[in-house]
């Protein structure tokens, strides 16, 4: 069987982004939030609601139907809507879906919008599959990475102070980041402290809140129709969506899948792992970004700890890692993260992220995981 | 009151207790735990997986302590441990101790501490190092 290269023959961009503030939840609707993100999205690429011929909701929490009762209120213009929920990486899928849609030819410009609230409870429907198994109940994600993280420490003679310093440098970089839930530069006593499971300690884990993030996704056609401004649109390269494989026993899935994924988006872009300039990558609790950036093959295993500690990983270093605050300090809403990823890369490689900005970026990627388990990533470029 | 196993499907209360797990017959996969839908390697139905004994005994690959949960079993702090088991599929489980190191050989010894709401005891797999 064939397999094309939408993405290079008909070239997608991201042509206006927008967010809602990652927050504790609190009394806003959701239909708040993600109107929110959507208008501010609009707004930024400089075009109007009636413009867009088709919208994707990544939303993981919310129920049944939510995207016309919030969409509606912009206009009903009676475009398809569809939701997509693919659990941690549903604002990513939200995003492939939209650049399919564009690169088929189908549409000109698309919405990709992430929007949750949490309800309390996650309701992964892996638990409800029937599959009886010794860790349920015992095993929650913190404790699952806290045994990568003891795997990782033990393989590499890292200590765990080594890998307390991703939660350092997120919540350095997130305390820049106006939207972000976390918004403190924290010592790493504080960060050492308020232990949860094994190595990981609370500021070490995700919060989890509520928040919307919005992406504006256009052809060439689109940027020409609507006479958009080309400078600031950024380019989608690669839109890789993958699900765990069988990697023999032993074998860490999150990595295996990472790395697996993370090669497919490098061959569909046509780059290698040492061009990319910004990354946002699924650093939901600290140990995640050691073993992603060696899957992604940023450097060789065992080296991301002492490569985060020298600095080769902050914002003015070789490549900036999680330059939003990251999954740790900008938050983690669940639906809205993969897309604010792609908003993040697009700030980024626009030049437009201001105290934070990693100079001369000109290659971003974006890379979630989901329970199940899904791996998303994105290359995103500018000229 | 009942004695009775928490995870019924796993395990033989024995001594030593018996992980149960499945093999394949159509391409010899070993896995845990045992799965009631098909096999993950070639596809084969569920009728073409037997349930196999594994050995409770193994090698820890990770440990972690939790400090944290949200559930009042088990009480906080335990230790959860990865472990190879010499059967081959990795599984997870909580040890007896917080002694346990990577790279420690375990068994498998059955626990009951346990009291379900109807007051029947339950009892749960754990492991120690090897005596
Ligand atoms: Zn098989």
């Amino acid at each position: 069987m064939s397999e094309t290269n939408l993405l290079r023959d008909r070239p997608v961009y991201v042509v206006g982004i927008g967010l809602h503030q990652y927050q504790r939840r609190s009394e806003t609707t959701y239909v708040e939030l993600g109107i929110t993100a959507a208008r501010s999205a609009l707004r930024d690429a400089g075009i109007t609601w009636p413009d867009v011929q088709a919208a994707y909701t990544g939303t993981a929490l919310l129920g049944m139907g939510s995207s016309r009762i919030m969409l509606s209120r912009l206009g009903a213009t009676g475009i398809p809507m569809t939701q997509v929920e693919n659990a941690s990486a549903s604002g990513s899928s939200a995003v492939a879906q939209a650049c399919l849609e564009v690169a088929s030819g189908r549409s000109d410009v698309v919405l990709a919008l992430g929007v949750d609230k949490p309800r309390g409870g996650l309701g992964a429907a892996p638990g409800q599959a029937g599959i009886e198994n010794l860790e349920n109940g015992t095993v929650v994600p913190f404790t699952h990475f806290a045994l990568l993280a003891s795997e990782y420490m033990h393989l590499h003679g890292v200590t765990a102070e080594q890998v307390a310093k991703v939660a350092f440098k997120n919540h350095r970089n997130g305390a820049s980041n106006q939207y972000a839930q976390r918004q403190k530069v924290r010592s790493m006593e504080e960060i050492l402290a308020e232990p949860i499971s094994g190595a990981m300690t609370r500021l070490q884990c995700c919060p989890v809140g509520e928040g919307a993030a919005a992406a504006v996704i256009a052809s060439e056609e689109g940027i020409r129709h609507l006479d958009l401004d080309r400078s600031r649109a950024v380019r989608i390269n690669a839109s890789v969506t993958r699900t765990e494989a069988l990697y023999g026993a032993g074998v860490g899935i999150d990595a295996a899948l990472t790395a697996e994924t993370g090669e497919a988006a490098f061959n569909q872009a046509g780059i290698e792992p040492s061009d990319v300039d910004v990354l946002e990558v699924h650093d939901a609790f600290a140990i995640e970004e050691l073993l992603y950036a060696e899957a992604l093959g940023l450097c060789p295993p065992g080296e991301a700890a002492s490569l985060i500690e020298s600095g080769e990983f902050d914002i003015g270093g070789r490549c900036a890692l999680s330059p939003s605050g990251g999954l740790l300090a900008m938050g983690h809403p669940i639906g809205p993260t993969g897309t604010g990823q792609v908003v993040e890369v697009t700030r980024q490689l626009r030049g437009e992220a201001g105290g934070r900005q990693h100079q001369g970026a000109r290659i971003g990627l974006t890379h979630m995981v989901g329970i199940g388990a899904v791996c998303v990533v994105h290359v995103l470029s500018r000229d | 009151m009942t004695i009775q196993a928490r995870h019924p499907h796993l395990l033989r209360l024995t001594d030593p207790p018996v992980i149960l797990g499945h093999r394949c017959t159509s391409c010899s996969r070993v896995a845990f735990p045992p799965d009631p839908y098909g096999c993950e390697q070639c596809g084969s139905s569920c009728e073409d997986l037997e349930e196999l004994d594994l050995e409770a005994r193994g090698t820890v690959h990770a440990v972690a302590t939790v400090h944290r949960h949200h559930r009042p079993y088990p009480t906080t702090p335990f230790t959860v441990a990865v472990i190879e088991l010499s059967g081959g599929p990795v599984i997870k489980a909580i040890v007896a101790g917080s002694q346990v190191g990577v790279g420690a050989e375990v068994e498998g010894v059955l626990v009951q501490d346990l009291e379900d709401t109807e007051g029947n005891t339950l009892v749960d797999l754990q492991f120690q190092v090897v005596q």
